[in-house]
């Protein structure tokens, strides 16, 4: 028999007696369906974890800050009092908890370990308020421009390094009574801020941007030009009568090949109480509960499927009970054991595909479409800026499909070897 | 005289084992040459049919030889015999065995279809085999929806279409009426006239077997006796 013989013959067969093989495609179908959901949920939060990666530019950089704490031994009674260490924080990349400051020689010595290229202090600064053209005042935090790179922009551009810039989050617009993000861009904002006496002066800054708020809480705040940051920087350490020495928050590390150095440079920031994470470490973590998630629900789909195949095997058994005389008659006209196995294995791969290729569909739609309608305009998760709750992955899907036919296979095997052995006397023994 | 397409030699039977042992066949030594037709008689449980099986290739003997065109059989593969009877035999049973839900040429092509055979040919080949049955007009219809006389006949079809060089009926008109079970022995007995196919009919119909010519008369599990010429009528 031909290959496309059998696999005719078995299609025809399938359908022979629809009731059972739809109830039998069903329970495929709900296993395929989950799987699907499940992979395209996974694999859409981390697409729109990976661009919020890749908003940070790339992943040369690491985040480096103080941990502070671990120079006061236990035996040194309290600590003493330091105002740098006080730093405001926010934003994704603040100080951990506990984290101390960077100084000019920390900086220093950051720059010397191998392999870094560049270093790029930071500061946090907490201004008071910020003041529209109108003349009222807002609260703000005001985020690190460090993160311009994160920024998710309804309109405009993010901050630079130069000029008396800032952006500000979409929310904000109500402030200037508009709700048309490309009308702010332009206008130009006081923002206040005190001196270490207490004393307060107030910058000019034009903004330049409208953010949305991403997952990673960048764009919630906003968000000053480098220039604009250093100069609020250095109104609030005005009147500062100690030594005069710069304080950062923490610094950008350019590394030259991140990969291979990472470690290296860790142990190396480690050995000075200094701390370096990559973007990588502060997104893996989010990555790995969406996969650990997303692997839990598959599970569920694997259940499902197993159950499934506990179907196959109990339809295809029915069927060459049914069939006895048929697949004697076959025999006894020549056809092989192997063949005869063959055709029966094929029809369990069939109701697998028919299954898995419905389900799979129903699951693309059911995830396109609960994702158009969470993440969408007015949805409860609209306000996110790109997210995405699903994503089609062909290889996965394709994988999905795979493994169900390879366990309607192996479901069929067994009705398909009974059927291989039945003897065509017996079954064509006539009563 | 040429090579005998069938022949046995000291063919043994034995069905189970210790107290249940029964010999249904004991020893049997013929041969059935090309062009024959040869019918096994003999009462129900004489071992007509196991005869028949063995012949056939379906079955394998105790012991002894069975021998296609001089070839013994009995060392090949099972794969190499399913071939052998795919190509060499046609089968016509007392049952129908037709598929309900095919057409008819879909069922007598099957035997091509197992051979792996193309549709179109396959299609070309049953319909040359229904036009000779006078069957062609019912090549599309379901095989549920023909007569007992019809059924047999898309089976003899079914029996003809690979071209076997012996075709093999068991009962062949044990369920039909006596009007169909003539034309079913005119069919079988042109083909064998016409057509010079070799034919073992297995039968307790004495009408039948007076048809053929030779008899192979069978009780016990033995060859009791053997009957040559046909004495029925051959219109
Ligand atoms: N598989 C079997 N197991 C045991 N006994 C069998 C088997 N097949 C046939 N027999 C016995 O062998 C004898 C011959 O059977 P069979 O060849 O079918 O006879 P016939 O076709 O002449 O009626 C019968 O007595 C039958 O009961
Ligand atoms: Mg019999």
């Amino acid at each position: 028999m031909r290959s496309v013989d059998v696999a005719r013959t078995a299609l025809g067969n399938t359908f022979r007696s629809k009731l059972r093989t739809a109830l039998t495609v069903v329970a495929i179908v709900i296993g395929s369906f989950t799987l699907t959901l499940t992979s395209g949920l996974g694999a859409g939060v981390n697409k729109y974890v990976d661009t919020v990666v890749a908003g940070f530019g790339g992943s040369s950089q690491m985040f480096v800050m103080s941990t502070g704490a671990s120079d006061a031994a236990p035996t040194d009674g309290p600590a003493e009092y330091d105002p740098e260490a006080a730093a405001s924080s926010g934003g994704m990349f603040g100080p951990g908890s506990g984290g101390g400051v960077l100084t000019d020689s920390d900086i220093e010595s950051i720059e010397e370990i191998d392999n870094v290229s560049a270093v790029d202090p930071m500061v946090f600064v907490s201004p008071d308020y910020l003041e529209t053209p109108d003349g009222a005042q807002y609260a703000m935090e005001l985020d690190v421009p460090a993160n311009a790179l994160g920024l998710e922009l309804e309109a405009g551009e993010a901050p630079g390094e130069d000029g008396m810039e800032l952006s500000i989050p979409a929310e904000w617009l109500t402030i200037f009574d508009t709700e048309d993000a490309e009308q702010v861009l332009g206008e130009t904002v006081q923002i206040g801020i005190s001196n270490v006496t207490g004393e307060q002066t107030a910058v000019e800054a034009e903004i330049v941007g409208v953010s949305e708020e991403a997952l990673s809480g960048i764009g919630a705040t906003p968000m000053p030009s480098r220039e604009l940051n250093q100069e609020l920087n250095d109104l609030s350490m005005e009147g500062y009568e100690g030594q005069a020495q710069n304080a950062y928050t923490m610094a950008v590390v350019d590394v030259d090949d991140l990969e291979a150095n990472e470690q290296g440079i860790k142990d190396a920031l480690t050995e000075q109480d200094l701390l370096g994470l990559t973007v990588e470490d502060q997104i893996g973590a989010v990555q790995g509960v969406i996969d650990a998630v997303s692997w839990v629900l598959s599970g569920f789909g694997l259940i499902a499927l197993l159950a499934a195949s506990f179907g196959i095997v109990n339809t295809l058994l029915m069927s060459v009970q049914e069939r006895t005389r048929e697949i004697g008659l076959m025999k006894a006209m020549g056809m092989s054991s192997g063949k005869v196995f063959g055709l029966f294995s094929m029809e369990a791969v069939v109701i697998g595909i028919l299954g898995s290729i419905i389900g799979v569909v129903l699951g693309l739609g059911a995830g396109i479409l609960g994702n158009a309608w969470l993440t969408g305009d007015g949805g409860p998760l609209g306000a996110v800026a790109g997210l995405t709750l699903f994503a089609v992955d062909p290889l996965a899907i394709a994988g999905i499909i795979a493994l169900i036919v390879f366990i309607a296979f192996l479901a069929g095997t067994l009705p398909a070897a009974r059927a291989a052995k039945k003897d065509p006397i017996e079954a064509l023994r006539y009563e | 005289m040429s090579t005998p397409v069938l022949e046995t030699e000291n063919l043994v039977k034995v069905y189970g084992k210790g107290a249940t042992r029964f010999d249904a066949l004991k020893g049997l030594t013929f041969e059935i040459h090309e062009g024959e037709s040869v019918a096994i008689v003999g009462k129900s449980g004489s071992g007509k049919s196991t005869l028949m099986h063995l012949l056939a290739l379906l079955d394998e003997p105790t012991s002894g030889v069975v021998a296609l065109g001089g070839e013994p059989v009995t060392a090949l593969k099972p794969k190499k015999v399913s071939q052998l009877r795919n190509e060499s035999f046609g089968f016509v049973f007392q049952q129908f065995f037709l598929n309900p839900n095919q057409t008819v040429l879909e069922n007598i092509t099957l035997p091509l279809k197992i051979a792996g055979m193309g549709k179109s040919e396959r299609n070309r080949r049953g319909m040359e085999v229904l036009e000779q049955l006078d069957m062609a007009d019912k090549a599309k219809n379901k095989a549920t929806n023909l007569s007992g006389g019809q059924k047999q006949r898309a089976c003899i079809a079914r029996a003809l279409v690979n071209r076997p060089a012996v075709l093999f009926a068991d009962e062949p008109t044990g369920n039909l009426d006596t009007v169909t079970s003539e034309i079913v022995e005119d069919i079988l007995f042109g083909l064998h006239r016409d057509h010079g196919i070799t034919l073992v009919v297995v039968t307790h119909d004495e009408d039948l077997a007076a048809k053929c010519q030779r008899r192979l008369m069978m009780q016990d599990g033995e060859i009791v006796a053997e009957e040559h010429g046909a004495t029925g009528v051959h219109a």
